[in-house]
């Protein structure tokens, strides 16, 4: 049971990573990626909306979706649920410490149209998994994707200064950039 | 379907909805703290509208 | 006139793909097969026009306070509609783009076009609107999947959607000996984008230069 939650947090954070593999969340990775604390700024955001997200939707859907045999309606119920948890957190952080939204406050409305955070909840339900598993997943998949969002944007200050042709300056190039560290990372599916 | 089950779905989309509008007003009311009025992420590549803090937003 | 030049614009220039960076992750993900192209592309397409159409005609109804979460319940529906009428009579379609269908919800080619166009047009220019921007998208990702599935498999080739065994064309054009298999995994799709928006932009590039040669000419010619 530990070694399978164990193999199912590598496999989220690196195997399976959600921007590399599963290309979600491409468009913060392009966007918010241009300086290293930008880049950690929506790391934490992501991963924190993730966690609240992931348990809230699970719940309500076992416990109240699933009872009133409404399982059709759970697309509606989880963006209505992310939306009303990333205005939430930012009201909270407004009033409660302004430090940490001077740092996080822009990136949280971001959140709402990332596709990694209605995939992690889509995921829990569709993969059938029992609440040890739906933990895990939930905080193994925000971790690999600021993982790599944090390699990329080192990479991408680096980028700044390089001769590439004119075609290729800005986004196409930090595209290319995405596909070698994909292929890095395929690398690693050796450690299972 | 019988009637309580659905006047219990529509009972919990309303407050769904009523929630994150209730939310979302409220956020909008909340001032923002000292020092983080003009805020704006270094942000040019996705170029989602949607989001606050594109450019065309600006003006507004 | 001036619609017909929006919509041009809408498929080439202002792609929305490759020119606005839009919609990335559904374009990078499903764009294996032509097969999972079409189908998404006609997805996307159904939303964008009917989510158009209805905001356009809510426009005024709808307090401008609340409008953002109006239009994501409004999409959310039309999604769930798309996945249910996909489930129900193309399950291999369903099968294969699997988590993408739902995710179209946060694609932001749609509620980017509901904020930026529906909510401030008629019905008939908004459903235009929708028609050419997700005609841009399929056009994008139709050119990805012919590239990747050429170039990994060696095949064209398209099956029927409603139904899997009714195969529509095949034509093999690289021997299966000169196939790279790359183009299929992570790295091919982000190289092929790459190149593709790269290529896109090297055509802005090229007409701006002719533009600009073509003023300076002429105010030379004034001149005299």
């Amino acid at each position: 049971m530990v070694g399978e939650l164990i193999t199912l947090l590598i496999t989220s954070v690196l195997l399976n990573n959600a921007v590399l593999n599963q290309f979600l969340g491409l468009c913060p990775f392009m966007g918010v990626s241009r300086k290293k604390s930008s880049a950690l700024g929506m790391g934490v955001a992501v991963v924190f909306v993730i966690v609240a997200a992931g348990i809230v939707t699970y719940g309500l859907y076992y416990l109240v979706l699933v009872p009133l045999h409404l399982e059709f309606m759970d697309l509606v119920t989880f963006i209505l649920v992310i939306a009303s948890l990333v205005q939430l957190t930012e009201m909270f952080l407004k009033k409660s410490s302004p430090a940490l939204y001077k740092s996080l406050g822009v990136y949280l409305p971001l959140i709402t149209t990332n596709c990694v955070v209605l995939n992690v909840c889509l995921m829990n339900i569709s993969n059938g998994y029992d609440i040890a598993h739906m933990l895990v997943y939930t905080i193994g998949t925000p971790l690999g994707f600021a993982l790599v969002l944090y390699i990329f944007s080192s990479i991408r200050e680096r980028l700044e200064v390089a001769d590439i042709p004119q075609c290729f300056k800005g986004n196409p190039i930090a595209l290319i950039v995405a596909g070698l560290m994909a292929m890095a990372f395929s690398g690693l599916a050796g450690i299972i | 379907m019988d009637f309580a089950q659905l006047f219990l779905a529509v009972l919990f989309f309303g407050s769904l909805v009523g929630i994150y509008i209730f939310l979302f007003l409220k956020n909008k009311k909340t001032p923002k703290p000292e020092g983080c009025e003009n805020l704006t992420a270094d942000c040019e590549g996705c170029k989602d509208i949607y989001c606050p803090n594109h450019p065309t937003k600006e003006e507004s | 006139m001036n619609r017909m030049q929006n919509f041009k614009n809408g498929l080439i220039k202002d792609n929305p793909v490759f020119g606005l960076y839009l919609g990335l992750c559904s374009t990078l993900a499903i764009t294996t097969s032509i097969n999972n192209a079409i189908g998404m592309g006609v997805a996307v397409i159904f939303v964008l026009i009917l989510s158009n159409m209805i905001i356009s005609a809510i426009r005024k109804l709808v307090p401008d306070d609340i409008r953002i979460p109006v239009y994501i319940v409004i999409i959310a529906t039309l999604v769930k509609i798309i996945q249910m009428l996909i489930q129900a009579y193309a399950p291999a379609l369903d099968s294969s783009l699997g988590v993408f269908i739902p995710l179209i919800v946060v694609n932001c080619i749609i509620l980017g076009r509901a904020e930026a166009f529906a909510s401030k047009n008629g019905i008939l220019d908004s459903a235009l609107d929708g028609v050419g921007m997700g005609l841009g998208y399929l056009l994008a990702v139709l050119s990805m999947s012919v590239i990747r599935q050429l170039l990994a498999t060696g095949v064209l080739s398209m099956t029927n959607p409603f139904n899997e065994a009714q195969v529509l064309f095949s034509i093999r054009l690289i021997p299966a000996d000169f196939t790279i298999s790359m183009f299929s995994s992570p790295l091919g799709a982000f190289m092929t984008f790459a190149c593709l928006a790269a290529g896109l932009t090297a055509y802005k590039l090229h007409a701006q230069k002719k533009e600009e040669a073509k003023a300076a000419a002429n105010s030379k010619e004034a001149a005299k």
